[in-house]
């Protein structure tokens, strides 16, 4: 900060400011760490069964492409309205993590390759659709037609953009919580990741669990990318995601690949996430400082090798 | 025909980074980010000192620095290559656009700078044909090439053969950088006279792609780069017989996913690639 010619301090407190000052930027705050709590798990599920799905971003696009199609399409009460909008994401998302998830059990691909590509290219189909075919007539940008009020995530706090989306992020955690560490498919899955070699000799079909952590953690993904349409924006549009798919890794890592751990590492990057724009105002202070600090933040994390060895494709 | 060599050039010097570090077992997420540097080095250089000769040498000292963070992370700190690629790619990113409003005082794009001129351009163009024959005489035909490729598809062996694979791997990843930030250099004082954010537009992937369908090989991953910088070239074209433009800017990443089903034909990456030693 001080490089650019501003007050490191007055930085600092203005993306405080900007992130915990008040109810309207805590509840942005909450929204930021919700768009990057799914992601974030999704990654954390895919890295536990020593699979490196760095395709969150693309996943959650999917979902979001999904969601907004469907959402905008369906004219049903909310209570049937909404499940289906936010299946429609996981779904999405979770076709989109399984071509990748089929290319390393059928294959042998690399998933790291595939899941980059299918990055890209969910982003180019995406906006393909947006700005061409399926553009809403009445739209300011790149963007599907308005999902109908009712089909909206019902507010936690009124007057603000914070949704039970949160809510549901924090009950997936609990649940992936319980999953790894007391159900036989969470283990399966963590042996999976830990030691390959050992679990193939107990029995464990390493594609199909390869596959199938691919496809869940895609699901994952793409629900978090349905919940910023129904609960966020309302409608899809091509800027749904500035990036959290890439930033979840550094959150997954931060958090250890703990889901628990996973939900404060969230909160900590939702502060940085919401509280830059408001440091790049008051303090000059370029907002990309802190993609800068994720960066290193993935970096020196990682240095803790809390990430199984990589394994070579089943 | 000459705009394909235009849009093929950086492709072709990354893809070659990219073969460079495969072969020796570090699979480089971070081209992406290298190229950035390279870029905005070059520029941020030519800039400060009205010379764009020495911008090229700081494009290529920045790409160098940037893989050889990722070597470094991977072969001494322990990091997984591809965390450390991703956290890489994030690094450049934040730290070119801050860098931007530092160096330039305005956020998005630099002024005008000087560049390389024609003859420059049409220089590094032919110098990246080189680089490809070159490298491939390098890997097939020389003891270093060897020696890199063993680390590629067994480190083990390299150590039991009483050489560093940690070296050899970090040194390549280095040598990997400075063709990336040529790449980077050829962008920004090549084909244009600015450094903007997200000038390299997925170039960096695009690369990986080239070398998987060209089977990890020097001319192959050329090869591909160059298929791939024609299809870019021909967008226009295309895009006004109502091709749509994002399909044509797909085929590249679905050509790497078809090429790593195997269908056609076997392509096998190095055995130890991504591995950590």
């Amino acid at each position: 900060m001080a490089l650019a010619g501003a007050d490191p301090l007055a930085g600092f407190a203005a993306l405080l400011h900007g992130a915990l000052g008040g109810t309207h930027q805590i509840s942005e705050t909450l929204v930021q760490t919700t768009s990057l709590l799914f992601p974030s798990l999704a990654v954390a599920f895919a890295f536990r069964a020593g699979l490196f799905n760095i395709g969150a971003e693309g996943q959650l696009v999917i979902g979001g492409l999904c969601a907004g199609l469907l959402g905008a399409w369906l004219t049903l009460p909310g209570w049937l309205a909404i499940p289906l909008i936010l299946a429609a994401g996981a779904l999405g998302g979770g076709l989109w993590g399984g071509i990748a998830g089929t290319l390393r059990a059928r294959f042998a691909g690399n998933e790291v390759i595939a899941t980059l590509m299918l990055n890209i290219i969910a982003g180019l189909f995406a906006n393909y659709l947006v700005v061409g075919p399926l553009r809403a007539p009445d739209a300011a940008g790149a963007e599907t037609a308005e999902l109908p009020e009712s089909s909206w995530l019902p507010a936690l706090v009124p007057d603000t953009r914070l949704s039970i989306a949160l809510v549901f992020g924090l009950a997936l955690a609990a649940l992936l919580a319980f999953v790894f560490r007391r159900t036989v498919f969470g283990y399966s899955l963590r042996a999976a990741g830990d030691a390959p070699e050992a679990a193939r000799r107990a029995g464990i079909d390493l594609a199909r669990t390869a596959f199938v952590a691919m496809t869940l953690s895609g699901a994952i993904a793409g629900f978090g990318g349905a919940t910023i349409v129904a609960g966020v924006l309302h409608r899809f549009n091509v800027a749904l995601s500035p990036g959290y798919g890439f930033i979840a890794i550094a959150v997954a890592l931060v958090g250890g690949l703990d889901p628990l751990w996973i939900v404060a590492a969230s909160f900590a990057f939702g502060i940085l996430q919401s509280g830059s724009l408001t440091m790049q105002a008051l303090a000059h202070v370029p907002k990309d400082v802190v993609t800068f600090v994720e960066g290193l933040a993935i970096l020196g994390l990682a240095t803790r090798r809390i990430v199984a060895t990589r394994s070579a494709p089943a | 025909m000459a705009l394909v060599l235009v849009k093929a050039t950086p492709l072709v010097f990354a893809a070659l980074a990219g073969v460079v570090c495969e072969r020796a077992g570090i699979l480089n997420i971070a081209l992406e980010g290298a190229l950035t540097a390279g870029a905005f080095a070059a520029v941020a250089v030519s800039y400060a000192t009205g010379s764009p000769l020495l911008g090229l040498a700081a494009g290529v000292l920045a790409g160098m620095l940037v893989c050889g963070l990722l070597g470094l992370a991977a072969t001494r700190f322990g990091v997984d290559q591809i965390v450390a690629g991703t956290g890489i790619n994030l690094l450049a990113a934040g730290g070119t656009a801050f860098g931007l409003v530092v160096v330039f005082g305005q956020p998005g794009a630099s002024p005008e700078v000087n560049a390389l001129g024609k003859t420059g351009e049409v220089a590094l163009a032919l110098a990246a044909f080189f680089c490809a024959f070159a490298l491939q005489a390098l890997l097939d035909r020389t003891p270093w090439g060897l020696r890199l490729r063993a680390c590629g598809e067994n480190p083990q062996a390299v150590r039991s053969a009483g050489l560093d694979p940690r070296r050899i791997r970090l040194l390549a990843t280095i040598a990997g950088g400075a063709l990336a930030g040529l790449g980077g250099v050829f962008l920004a004082l090549g084909e244009l006279d600015i450094y903007s954010d997200g000038m390299t537009a997925g170039r960096g992937f695009i690369a990986l792609a080239a070398v998987i369908f060209g089977r990890w090989t020097p001319l192959g991953a050329a090869a591909a780069a160059l298929a791939f910088g024609a299809l870019s070239a021909l967008q226009f074209v295309l895009q006004r017989a109502g091709v749509p433009s994002e399909l044509m800017q797909a085929l590249p990443y679905l050509a790497a996913l078809a090429a790593l089903t195997g269908l056609a034909g076997r392509a096998r990456a190095p055995a130890a690639d991504g591995v950590p030693y």
